[in-house]
């Protein structure tokens, strides 16, 4: 009962009226398999299962009510706070880092895109060091080789 | 007599054989460690590589990587906070807290002492009562899976720190996510939004390596300038005294592993949940609290998930049928090899279950030798500076998942289940009910609809079956206990338990 007391999180209702969301998106989808068209039915384990994501999303967004609030201020203030708090820069840049290796992968080979998002990342990262960053990169790929190509055979992207 | 023995020694005396349990023990050990690789795809491999070779010498690699890669899932679980294997999620809520708090070198110790004794009482089970638990595993109707798997699900959901409604929304989302892809009755597309590329659905080790390789690195980047935990690892080989401290745990654990892992269709990753559950709630005075760096914690899992081992093959050899996704591809193994798993294994082909027998008891000594002596090399892992191994985290989830069905697709939903994955742990959600529903709802869903169908979509009669049935009825009476044990009712009846004077 003691963490009914606490202080909500900033954005943290937010992503639960997010999830309720999903919750009802994903009843909305259980329903239009066969409706309820019968205890056996192809829907009808997928509507349960909806029928209590719905439940518990409301038992949490109930919760998450009764706290305090996180003291954030207008909603601009909040979105700072969140972004400082959860999403801050190097998150951000690391996401768009390992987007942009996802991506690079079909059109460059797995082994540069592969080198090339370790180095950058590892520079970001460690705010510098560009030989160690070079070195590590390297010596990395080359265990990739090693331990996958050679070793196990996995198919690489 | 003689000629059982001799199977049973068989691995213990070829030098050959030997040699490749003690390989295949190491190797799983690492591979199991490294996030991105699992136990199932090195088992995978294995199977395509090892056909051509002599049955003897396939299964005994296959045995060193499961047991071994079984083992090595916890490595990752402690030092990393990343499970290498769904088997060692439950290692990891002590086991990462014990690494915070300077004790990897102590917590991996007791790790491998406790796998090695649930190992071998998993062997033990499997040589002894191997006919007994299949008989039992195989008057098990559709509704008694519906029941395991719902009590799974609830088991773990109750898990989940701070709020039970956390816990079951994750579950249930966990469910959805399992449940995505075409129907296996109708073919009818359900949760694909109209997507083709959504009717083959989703991988779970697509979700899994998304929700606990990526969201755990990028979760770590708030910790990036926290200089690495310099881990304790003077002190790797535990105690007489604190192995037997933790025995009686141990062998309680063991027996919930062997059983467990003795359902088909439900491995150590359960097992190890309901272990970890049951010392919870038994053990009183816990070395530290539960989530806090309980040695209690991290025993339970470790002895459940290693005797499950020995589970899993009892429905396995002597019914056909996997106690979980590595003996699936173990059964593929057997069958290529030109043998048929399943009850006349044991009349047509008894040497290749005594075989798998002694060589399971090698490979968990082994298990002892290689896990108690590689703890100070591995352990440097964590002192790896972050900003080089989350980008390599990062590149291990990718190779991991393409390698499942070489599918770029995979590699991004992959993604985006890590970033879902990093806010719902923001805010307070675990993971493992999350994995946990998505292995277990499409199980869930096909005994739901087959029960159903047994009874002519009668539910008044279900209900009948649930309370005649012994056990259907244990069952039952187990998830009414803990749904009472978690809603006021139960605050409500200790109250009045204390309340009520005592009359002479």
């Amino acid at each position: 009962m003691q963490n009914t007391l606490e202080k909500r999180l900033v954005g943290e209702l937010a992503f639960v009226c997010l999830l309720l969301a999903l919750a009802a998106g994903i009843a909305v989808e259980a329903w239009g398999i066969a409706g309820f068209s019968g205890i056996s039915s192809p829907g009808a384990f997928p509507l349960g299962i909806s029928a209590i994501l719905l439940l518990a999303g409301g038992r949490i967004l109930f919760d998450t009510l009764r706290r305090p609030d996180s003291g954030a201020g207008n909603w601009l203030a909040a979105a700072r706070q969140f972004c400082a708090q959860h999403f801050p820069r190097r998150i951000l840049v690391f996401t768009v880092l390992a987007v942009a290796y996802l991506a690079s992968i079909q059109w460059a080979s797995f082994y540069i895109s592969t080198f090339v998002f370790l180095l950058l990342s590892i520079l970001y990262l460690r705010s510098g060091r560009p030989l160690a960053a070079l070195l590590t990169s390297a010596l990395l790929v080359g265990l990739i080789y090693l331990l996958f190509t050679l070793a196990f055979s996995v198919y690489l992207p | 007599m003689s000629e059982t023995i001799s199977y049973l020694l068989m691995a213990w005396s070829d030098p050959n054989l030997l040699l490749l349990t003690a390989l295949g023990t190491f190797a799983g050990i690492y591979i199991g460690a490294i996030p991105g690789l699992s136990v199932t795809m090195a088992v995978s491999i294995l199977v395509s590589f090892t056909f051509s070779w002599e049955v003897n010498s396939a299964l005994a690699l296959i045995v060193g990587i499961y047991i071994g890669g079984v083992y090595g899932g916890s490595r990752s679980a402690i030092l990393l906070n990343i499970p290498g294997a769904p088997s060692s999620v439950a290692t990891a809520f002590d086991g990462y807290p014990l690494a915070k708090l300077g004790e990897a070198g102590r917590a991996i110790g007791l790790s491998t002492v406790m796998s090695v004794i649930g190992g071998l009482a998993g062997t033990l089970v499997l040589a002894s009562a191997a006919p007994v638990i299949g008989d039992m595993a195989l008057k098990f109707a559709p509704r008694d899976y519906f029941l395991i798997a719902a009590l799974g699900l609830l088991l773990v959901g109750s898990l989940a720190e701070g709020s039970l409604a956390k816990g079951v929304f994750a579950a249930a989302l966990g469910t959805v996510i399992g449940l995505v892809g075409m129907d296996p009755v109708t073919a009818q597309g359900r949760f694909t939004l109209g997507q083709v590329e959504l009717m083959g659905g989703i991988h779970y080790v697509v979700v899994m390596i998304g929700l606990f390789g990526v969201a755990e690195a990028f979760y770590q980047l708030h910790s990036l300038d926290v200089p690495a935990v310099r881990q304790q690892v003077t002190k790797i080989i535990p105690s007489v005294a604190m192995v037997l401290k933790f025995l009686p745990l141990s062998l309680r654990t063991a027996v919930i592993g062997v059983l467990v892992g003795a359902l088909p269709g439900v491995g150590g990753d359960i097992a190890a949940l309901m272990a970890y559950d049951h010392a919870k709630r038994t053990v009183k005075k816990p070395s530290r609290p539960f989530g806090q760096g309980a040695y209690e914690g991290l025993v339970a899992p470790e002895t459940a998930n290693s005797a499950a081992v020995g589970g899993a093959y009892v429905p396995m050899l002597t019914l056909g049928i996997p106690g979980d996704a590595v003996t699936a591809v173990i059964i593929g193994a057997l069958v290529i090899h030109g043998l048929n798993p399943g009850p006349m294994l044991m009349v047509e082909s008894p040497h290749i279950f005594w075989f798998t027998v002694g060589n399971l008891a090698l490979a968990n000594i082994f298990l002892l030798v290689f896990g108690l002596m590689g703890i100070k090399l591995f352990a440097k892992l964590v002192e790896l500076p972050k900003a080089m191994l989350i980008p390599l985290i990062l590149v291990l989830c990718v190779v991991g998942t393409y390698s499942i069905n070489s599918s770029m697709t995979e590699v991004y939903w992959m993604l985006g289940f890590g970033l879902f994955g990093y806010f719902l742990k923001v805010f307070g959600f675990q993971m493992g009910p999350v994995i946990l529903g998505v292995i277990l709802g499409p199980m869930m869903d096909n005994s739901w609809r087959q029960a159903m169908a047994s009874v002519g979509d009668n539910p008044v009669e279900l209900l009948g079956e649930l309370l005649s049935n012994p056990v259907s009825l244990i069952l039952t009476v187990g998830i009414t206990l803990i749904l009472l044990g978690k809603t006021p009712v139960s605050g409500w009846l200790k109250k009045k338990c204390k309340c009520t004077p005592v009359t002479h």
